[in-house]
């Protein structure tokens, strides 16, 4: 594991590099976010009060701090994916730092915006 | 102690421009010898990646040149000391060496109409010189070691320190070297020997050579019996960058540059009105140091220096045709050449003298061959014209893979035996690594590039040779009482150096004894209380021998086919 | 203009690695190749590194300045500051001191074939071979490459991989391919474009910023990556 310990040190690296090391976090952030969301959506084998139980944790006020997180690791990953697509067909290479700041000003905005619709749906 | 013996039928010394060259020529003519390529750092950090300017080469006969005129050039240039039967061989050689690094990918400049582009050159009568931009010895190192990759028959031994060659019966029969990786002492057998060590230059404290350029192979076998050619014509390139010594090349002046001195004046034109700051280096350099101790040079930090001015070229052309130039003056002298005057000052940067050979790259020593900077055909004489080296090294590397592999046919190796492995591991690791002394080996390095700087120069005079002979001698005394203080094995670089500064001072030994008893001026070696060229008494060669006393000096006479000397004047 | 300055060394003598300061004047213009010289020459002479041409061209001294690969010669020692923490560069193993195993990069540079493949080339006698300026242009910049080791050194695939062939062997691949004179592209495609070629390169781009050449490295990868592409689509349909 020596060479992942690379993704988090930050000191002397270029925007494109950051970048890089946050859309590897912010995947394995999905991933464990996906495997929790599909236990417990799969709790309904056990039956309806297990699922409800199940869910319930998660729409309390105290989560939503975590699935503000989880907008952010979401949007960031699809915004800075889109940027890694472009540029590995060799699109946007002269630009690239640019890209890298507006993907992630991009993928803020959206956060700020759904975290401000979230609490405004949730606590009414 | 492992004492591992490997055999190659073949075994290069040195992996710049010739050592290269003449491994793939030896393995284009043979699929079945065995060859090994052994240096002392990975091939492309050779010092041949330094050369810029270009390689000269007949290449438009229809558009007005010819063999004979690159022929002229060449032996008027060496103030006639030249064998011009190997010169006339040479020129002709170096065409198809153009067109081979073509067809193996050679980023040659091009004209307009995708031709091989061609510049003028210093003393070329002709804009004969082949360039790649203004690295030209980068692309074509790159490209000879990209196209030995290809030859299953040639090994590499990247990182191996050559401390001796082995000799029986006037026979080459082997190397020893210390592999750096793990210090081990690895001996090599071999049925001929090709040493492509190139020069060294490091003699000087200002000059344009890497650091790894101190004359191994000419010291290994000068001690070994060769003898050692025409040792005291050291080139001193005009244009070297201060402080560093760093190369501005020839094609400064080729594309147009100027050379200005305190006053302003292109000064040029009182020392050679012809040619200006095209005549050959030796004309350029001492007219420059003329002007800079007769008080004209341009004051700065580091002392006088003469201008470079390549203002008026402007910004394109010099992107285009010198981006190496902006780029070196800028990291290391931090001036913008598009803007201001390069301040540069002569600069050590050719050995013309080195092992004594005949055009086929033969020394006296039966499967012993030399090509390249270390070897002395001698094409060059007593000054080498700009873009000839390159152009040497390409031909005669061919040449000497290719008489090397003739040569092997039929031959056995011939055994180094115990007693000389265990002879020489004593001698490099007990002996020298391991003894006590006070003398720290870079204290005399040091001493010995400001002797040589100071009177092997470029003005020499017999009373202030004789004191430098003295003095090298009195650092090869201390020599003996170095130590080494780093005694471990695993690439131990200060062993290394070690050795290396004795080597030259071997060297700088042969070079005074030589310049000292030149009493004429000949091309570079230019010798105030001599001035003149004396013909009479001093066209011919310098042939130096190792005695443990110091060198003896022989002479052997200069071929002469078509061209006697004349008046060289610019 | 002189300052004391500190060098910080990572030092490894075999077994044991450790640091090592070193403290010296140092004047203005002084490079840190010039310091490690000095070091060597003046204070212990044990220290072990590569140098050879001092002006960029030969690639031997890359090294890391305060955590970023730099050649030791182009280097400025004012312009970094007053301490300098130098080590050996990364992804390859260190032999001693500064000096690092540099066999692997080249044996990875070498399986990419980089050189120029063509058929009908008489050895004998050669004929020259016709390229417009703007031809050379198409891969000349990419041609610079001095083997010096940095953009290998902060490639995190390179990191994580040891078989993967890293920056500066794909460069090569690719200049080869761009050459107009070139007749084995597909040859070198299917060699680039498996599991250890440009499909790991996830364009970090570090190496296009550490490169002291300015080569791109980065963009070189991706050009072949949409050559590989092209290449592979075009077979399915033959």
């Amino acid at each position: 594991m020596e060479g992942i310990s690379g993704w988090f040190s930050l000191r002397g690296k270029s925007v494109n590099s950051i970048a890089y090391s946050f859309h590897r976090l912010t995947g394995l952030v999905l991933l464990l976010y996906l495997i929790i969301h599909l236990s417990f959506l799969t709790s309904l084998r056990i039956g309806e009060e297990a699922y409800t139980a199940f869910i319930s944790t998660t729409v309390r006020p105290e989560t939503l701090p975590l699935d503000s997180l989880l907008f952010l690791a979401t949007f960031y990953h699809a915004f800075n994916g889109l940027r890694v697509v472009l540029n590995e067909f060799g699109l946007v290479y002269e630009l690239r730092k640019a890209l890298a700041y507006i993907m992630a000003l991009l993928a803020l905005a959206f956060w700020v915006y759904s975290t401000y619709v979230m609490y405004v749906f949730v606590m009414g | 102690m492992i004492m591992e013996v490997i055999k190659h039928d073949i075994v290069i010394i040195g992996a710049g421009l010739a050592g290269l060259r003449a491994a793939i020529a030896s393995a284009e003519k043979s699929r079945d010898v065995s060859i090994a390529i052994i240096a002392k750092t990975y091939p492309i950090r050779c010092h041949s990646v330094c050369a810029e300017g270009g390689t000269a080469a007949v290449l438009r006969e229809d558009e007005g040149d010819n063999f004979d005129l690159h022929a002229w050039d060449t032996i008027k240039g060496s103030d006639f000391l030249a064998d011009q039967d190997a010169v006339e061989f040479f020129v002709r050689e170096i065409p198809k060496e153009i067109l081979r690094l073509d067809n193996w990918g050679c980023p040659w400049s091009r004209r307009e109409d995708g031709k091989i582009a061609q510049r003028a050159f210093g003393g070329m009568s002709f804009n004969r010189t082949v360039f790649a931009a203004d690295r030209t010895g980068f692309h074509e190192v790159h490209t000879l070691y990209e196209r030995c990759l290809m030859y299953p028959n040639i090994t590499r031994y990247d990182e191996y320190f050559v401390t001796n060659i082995f000799i029986e019966d006037n026979s080459i029969k082997g190397i020893s070297a210390i592999n750096l990786r793990n210090g081990e002492m690895t001996f090599f057998n071999a049925k001929a020997v090709i040493l492509a060590t190139g020069g060294a230059g490091r003699l000087y404290g200002f000059t344009t050579y890497s650091h790894q350029v101190t004359g191994d192979g000419l010291a290994i076998a000068y001690r070994a019996g060769v003898a050692l050619k025409d040792m005291e014509f050291v080139q001193f390139h005009p244009t070297g960058l201060i402080p560093s010594g760093i190369l501005m090349t020839e094609a400064c002046r080729s594309e147009g540059g100027y050379l200005r001195n305190r006053d302003g004046e292109r000064f040029m034109k009182r020392y050679a009105p012809e040619k200006m700051e095209l005549a050959p280096r030796d004309v350029v350099s001492r007219a420059m140091w003329t002007e800079i101790i007769e008080g004209r040079g341009i004051d700065g930090p580091y002392g006088s220096y003469i201008a470079l001015d390549l203002t008026h070229l402007g910004e394109e052309k010099i992107n285009e045709r010198l981006p190496l130039i902006r780029e070196a003056a800028r990291k290391f002298s931090g001036i913008d050449p598009v803007d201001e005057p390069i301040p540069v000052k002569p600069v050590a940067h050719y050995t013309m003298g080195g092992l004594h050979t005949n055009m086929f790259t033969e020394t006296t020593v039966k499967g012993l061959y030399a090509a390249g900077e270390v070897s002395a055909v001698s094409i060059h004489g007593a000054n080498r014209l700009g873009s000839n080296s390159t152009a040497e090294c390409l031909v005669f590397g061919r040449v000497a893979g290719e008489k090397a592999v003739e040569y092997v046919q039929g031959k056995s190796f011939a055994e180094i035996t115990k007693e000389e492995r265990l002879a020489e591991e004593k001698r490099v690791f007990d002996e020298f690594l391991g003894r006590s002394g006070d003398e720290n080996p870079y204290e005399i390095k040091k001493a010995l590039n400001e002797v040589m700087d100071r009177y092997f120069w470029i003005f020499r005079n017999g009373d202030e040779m004789k004191e430098g002979i003295k003095r090298i001698q009195e650092l090869k005394r201390k020599y003996e009482n170095i130590e080494i203080s780093d005694k471990s094995r695993g690439f131990n670089t200060q062993l290394i150096h070690a050795m290396e500064i004795g080597f030259m001072l071997d060297l700088a030994e042969v070079v005074a004894f030589g310049a000292y008893a030149r009493e004429e001026s000949r091309g570079a070696h230019y010798r105030l209380d001599y001035p003149k060229r004396d013909d009479e008494r001093w066209l011919k060669h310098t042939l130096a021998h190792f005695t443990p006393k110091g060198p003896k000096l022989d002479y052997i006479p200069v071929t002469i086919t078509k061209w006697q000397p004349v008046e060289r004047k610019y | 203009m002189e300052r004391e300055v500190l060098f910080r060394i990572r030092r490894f003598d075999g077994e044991h690695a450790y640091w090592q300061d070193f403290q010296f004047k140092a004047r203005k213009g002084m490079t840190v190749l010039e310091g490690l010289y000095h070091i060597k020459e003046s204070i212990d002479g044990s220290l072990s590194f590569r140098a050879s041409c001092r002006m960029g061209v030969c690639g031997s001294c890359a090294v890391k300045v305060n955590g970023r690969p730099r050649l030791a010669c182009e280097t400025q020692i004012f312009d970094i500051g007053d301490t300098l923490e130098i080590e050996p560069l990364d992804n390859m193993s260190v032999l001693r001191d500064l000096v690092v195993d540099m066999d692997g990069f080249f044996r990875k540079h070498e399986a990419v074939k980089p050189y120029l493949i063509r058929g009908g080339d008489n050895y004998g006698n050669p004929k020259e071979l016709m390229q417009t300026p703007k031809e050379l242009h198409a891969y000349y910049d990419f041609s610079l490459c001095i083997k010096c080791g940095a953009c290998y050194s902060v490639c995190p695939a390179s990191a994580t991989r040891s078989d993967y062939l890293g920056p500066a062997a794909m460069t090569a691949a690719y200049r080869f391919c761009a050459d107009s004179r070139d007749e084995g592209k597909d040859e070198r495609l299917r060699l680039v474009s498996g599991s250890e070629g440009v499909w790991r390169c996830h364009f970090n781009a570090e190496c296009s910023e550490v490169c002291p050449k300015n080569i791109e490295p980065a963009k070189a990868v991706q050009k072949m990556k949409l050559m590989s592409a092209i290449r592979i689509i075009k077979s399915i349909f033959r």
